[in-house]
């Protein structure tokens, strides 16, 4: 937005001046700053009171502060608290009655706006956005609440460019940012030494004019506009909300909604933190003579089990009809209600959930998009079919009769850049290229597990120490390992089917405290054929669950003989969010799949890598095609929900 | 308007600690227009009045623990038009209900030098078990604003408003942080009735339950989240707490203790099957 004053570039060491310019006519100043160690909006009395330093870290259920990172003071994407409380307060004095003793006449009065002078510091575009829904929802239709009209019309509006973002975030989903565009007085976009300020209200170039500075530069209002666009590819596209609204109400009958009530506390933590629920129940506090009685408003969450309670019964006595009363208000009926959908994406439910319920899964499993939502596609070094970068075999490790690990080293970095999951075409002169996954990603070669199989992987093998191996990729779609943030994670391999899991384990070690329990069950033939056998006593060391089992026995073999999906036995996943990734012989997936699922993991958290034919590993020949996918290009890694009646169907 | 006669109330105790009766001492402010509303009869903390009733209203502290409280408790209740429960003993068991996971005479045995001499009952249990009860009120001890409130609403005629919401919502309306998910702080808060104001985890605390269960309490999906971090044997011990004895987290602990290795098992239940 070009004003008349121009976009300006505050120094970081005269915000002071702004908090001053925003105080003027004894407004206090609201922002975000940090009270016992937590994450809260109140009062920023100078410049010290902003959280410089200052980050989160979010996933569902889970929320973490922590300090060091620097000067930038706006790097809090968000807390569990939005704005709603200042323009909506939590308790608000409605009104009195009071009956007179001498004749009992009666008497009302009802309590006058009194708005607090305010400038909020710091209003995300999500926030801007929720504001506005609140503004049609309260104040825009034939009746009004003017206590919130009057509030809103006292404050000053400084809002904040999202430089970061956290895991619940899906603001770009909802159309709501992370850009702010609209709904602000001015605007800051955080960069390390100051500020880019632009005004976006009549007030607002007022107070940039008279705001110390200079105006920016090219160069800082192209490193704003960059900082936001990287947030934005940050966040991703996490929800389909195209014909969101159909999609839902077309599930009212969902076995969805009695599965995630399983998990719901109906607690109201996601209603009390969402920024646009609006929903409030009175209170009457009386003497005990009933001759004074002030009502109080209160907020209300139609999660409560007397919300939609009447004399004769509950409109909604099951948990499961109050998440759905809830979803679909929010998603769907908000919409026919006030034009716009009821979520602006900022993704407090999904955090502030203390059992971590994802509102997004939800939507996905209960109002799955039509055709499979459009998969990120990272473009692999060698996208074309013929052209294959050089790697050089530096080392190759025996670890069954017939299967060794080949440590590659490429000129091609993007090789190394790859998802745990994808896979690479391999090509040798004189033979068809053929698809094997990545065992391992390490700072300058990977690791490929092959099987001598056939003529072609044989004479992988066979390749010499220094010898060149021509790949293309990384290919395909990797583990979802984000999916499994914050929840417990089952890894189930058969045989060689490890080898594509190995980058798995890989990554949630890499991260340990972010992921739940870890239980790797690993079946194989015979004890010999068992891969990566020193591997899995040192993630039994460091918080991997590790349970193996053999077909059959073998010399020095103590421990279980069986199927893998033994070592599922007894156990239950249903109280526990629970990711499972699952790689294997097809039948083995299959079973396997079949007990998880029973054993409570729903379909939508339950990944199996599939195999098929594949020549050119891009979609473009046709070899893999099975239904709606090519694997290569739209798999190998697919959910069951994904799948459908095609998993494991032979002849398709 | 015509003069009535005042609701005779009476307020009595089982097995407890008297600090809910005292709960009513504590309403300073208002304890002259109690006194002039209602016809206090009985009430051994603050009177040496005594009455056999008839009652208008009994407010009942206490579990019944022996059995003498069970006969009681079925004397009371025929004098009385409307029987109020108050607290977590007369509610839910109260703290001494942690006994009726154990082996009575065994533990009578190793505390009493003539355990012979010692009448008690094997459990310890709410007045719901023994009686009919018209209202309650929860908490160790109970919250004044309830108690208030009740009587206010006895006087009016009116429903008493006594919430039945999650700790969470009361948190959140005073904007204090998630302990459990911003702390990692096991907080029972919600499965638990609200009523105290969020008193814990104002302090940084979790809420340990002591207004005991909501109304069909979600305890298996907490318990499950919450046991991610600790062990069967830490979970049990948060639900089998001064509410403990209360159905939904008697069935959390069952759950917890069942899933326990088997030394911690035997260890908990002390040879008796829970």
């Amino acid at each position: 937005m070009v004003t008349a004053a121009g976009t300006a570039f505050l120094p970081r060491e005269r915000l002071d001046a702004l908090l001053d310019l925003l105080r003027e006519g004894g407004r206090t100043v609201i922002g975000p700053t940090v009270r016992d160690g937590m994450p809260v909006l109140g009062e920023i009395a100078t410049v010290a009171d902003l959280p410089a330093g200052w980050r989160d870290e979010q996933s569902p259920g889970r929320y973490r502060l922590s300090d060091g990172h620097g000067d930038r003071v706006f790097d809090i994407v968000n807390g569990q608290m939005s704005w709603k409380q200042f323009t909506f307060p939590p308790r608000q004095k409605v009104g009195e009655m009071n009956r007179f003793a001498v004749d009992g006449s009666i008497s009302f009065q009802p309590s006058a706006p009194d708005p607090p002078r305010l400038a909020f510091l710091g209003v995300r575009a999500c926030e801007l956005a929720a504001l506005g829904i609140h503004d049609r929802v309260l104040a825009g239709g034939t009746f009004v609440d003017e206590d919130y009209r009057a509030r809103r019309d006292a404050a000053l509006v400084v809002a904040v460019q999202c430089t970061r973002s956290a895991s619940g975030c899906f603001c770009t989903s909802m159309g709501t940012g992370p850009e702010v565009r609209t709904g602000h007085d001015l605007v800051l976009t955080e960069l390390d030494d100051g500020f880019v300020v632009d005004a976006g209200s009549p007030a607002g170039e007022r107070l940039l004019a008279r705001l110390p500075g200079r105006l920016a530069t090219p160069g800082e209002e192209a490193a704003a506009s960059a900082a936001v666009a990287a947030t934005r590819a940050a966040i991703g596209d996490p929800v389909a909300t195209d014909g969101l609204r159909d999609r839902l109400m077309d599930q009212l009958d969902s076995p969805r909604w009695g599965q995630v009530a399983d998990r719901c506390l109906a607690c109201t933590n996601c209603t009390m933190v969402c920024p646009t629920c609006f929903c409030t129940s009175t209170s009457i506090s009386s003497d005990l003579g009933g001759a004074v009685n002030v009502t109080e408003r209160g907020w209300d969450s139609c999660f409560n089990p007397g919300f939609a309670r009447v004399a004769g019964g509950n409109f909604r006595p099951k948990r499961e009809d109050r998440y759905r009363q809830w979803l679909t208000h929010k998603f769907a009926t908000w919409i026919d209600q006030f034009g716009t959908s009821g979520c602006v994406g900022c993704g407090r439910c999904v955090t502030w959930c203390p059992v971590g319920i994802d509102v997004r899964e939800e939507l996905a499993a209960i109002a799955p998009p039509a055709l499979p939502a459009e998969r990120p596609f990272i473009r692999p070094a060698a996208a074309t079919p013929g052209r294959f970068e050089i790697t050089t075999l530096r080392a190759s490790h025996p670890e069954t009769p017939d299967t060794a690990t080949l440590t590659l080293v490429p000129t091609e970095p993007v090789l190394l850049a790859g998802l745990p999951g994808q896979f690479v075409m391999v090509d040798m002169p004189g033979f068809p290229a053929f698809p094997i996954s990545v065992s391992r990603y390490a700072h300058d070669h990977l690791l490929l597990t092959v099987r001598g199989a056939g003529p072609a992987t044989a004479a992988l093998l066979n390749t010499p120490v220094g010898g060149q191996v021509g790949l293309r990729g990384p290919l395909g779609t990797g583990w979802p390992i984000d999916r499994a943030l914050g929840r417990d994670v089952v890894i189930v391999a058969g045989g060689i089917g490890l080898a594509p899991l190995r980058p798995v384990v890989d990554a949630l070690l890499a991260d340990r405290g972010r992921f739940g329990k870890i239980l790797l069950a690993y079946g194989a033939r015979t004890p010999a054929d068992r891969l990566f056998t020193g591997e899995l006593t040192a993630w039994t060391d460091r918080g991997v669950e590790v349970l193996q089992i053999v077909d059959r026995s073998g010399p020095g073999w103590a421990g279980r003989v069986g199927v893998v999906t033994n070592l599922l036995d007894h156990r239950d996943f249903a109280s526990r969010p629970t990711v499972a990734f699952v790689c294997g012989p097809e039948r083995m997936m299959q079973a396997t799949t079949s007990v998880l699922r029973d054993a409570g993991v729903s379909r939508e958290r339950l990944f199996v890598s599939l195999e098929r034919h594949m020549q050119c590993g891009i979609g473009l020949c046709g070899h893999c095609q099975m239904g709606p996918f090519f694997v290569c290009r739209d798999g190998p890694v697919f959910t069951l929900t994904e799948l459908g009646a095609l998993f494991t169907r032979e002849g398709v | 308007m015509v003069a009535t006669r005042l609701p005779r109330v009476g307020v009595v105790k089982l097995a407890s600690c008297d600090g809910c009766q005292l709960t009513l001492l504590d309403l300073e402010d208002e304890l002259l227009a109690i006194g002039q509303r209602f016809d206090i009869v009985e009430f051994p903390e603050a009177t040496s009045r005594r009455s056999m009733g008839p009652y208008d209203v009994l407010l009942v502290e206490g579990s019944v623990s022996t059995p003498e409280q069970a006969e009681q408790i079925v004397d009371l209740r025929a004098r009385t038009k409307r029987l109020v429960t108050i607290g977590a003993c007369a509610t839910a068991g109260g703290i001494q209900a942690l006994r009726n996971w154990s082996n009575e005479p065994e533990w009578r045995a190793s505390v009493y030098p003539r355990p012979e001499e010692v009448e008690s009952l094997a459990t310890s249990t709410p007045i719901a078990e023994h009686v009919t009860v018209d209202a309650e009120l929860r908490g160790c001890p109970i919250d004044p604003h309830q108690l208030l409130e009740l009587l206010t609403a006895l006087r009016i005629g009116r429903r008493p408003q006594l919430p039945d919401e999650a700790v969470c919502a009361e948190c959140k309306r005073l904007g204090r942080i998630c302990v459990l998910v911003a702390g990692g702080t096991a907080c029972l808060g919600p499965v638990t009735q609200v009523g105290c104001g969020a008193l814990c985890p104002a302090y940084l605390r979790g809420c340990y339950a002591c207004f005991g269960p909501r109304d069909a309490a979600n305890t298996n999906s907490l318990a499950g989240w919450l046991a991610r971090d600790r062990t069967e044997a830490e979970v049990d011990r948060l639900f089998a707490g001064f509410t403990g004895y209360a159905p939904a987290f008697r069935e959390a602990s069952r759950r917890a203790v069942e899933a326990m290795q088997p030394a911690a098992r035997r260890r908990r239940t002390k040879g008796k099957a829970t």
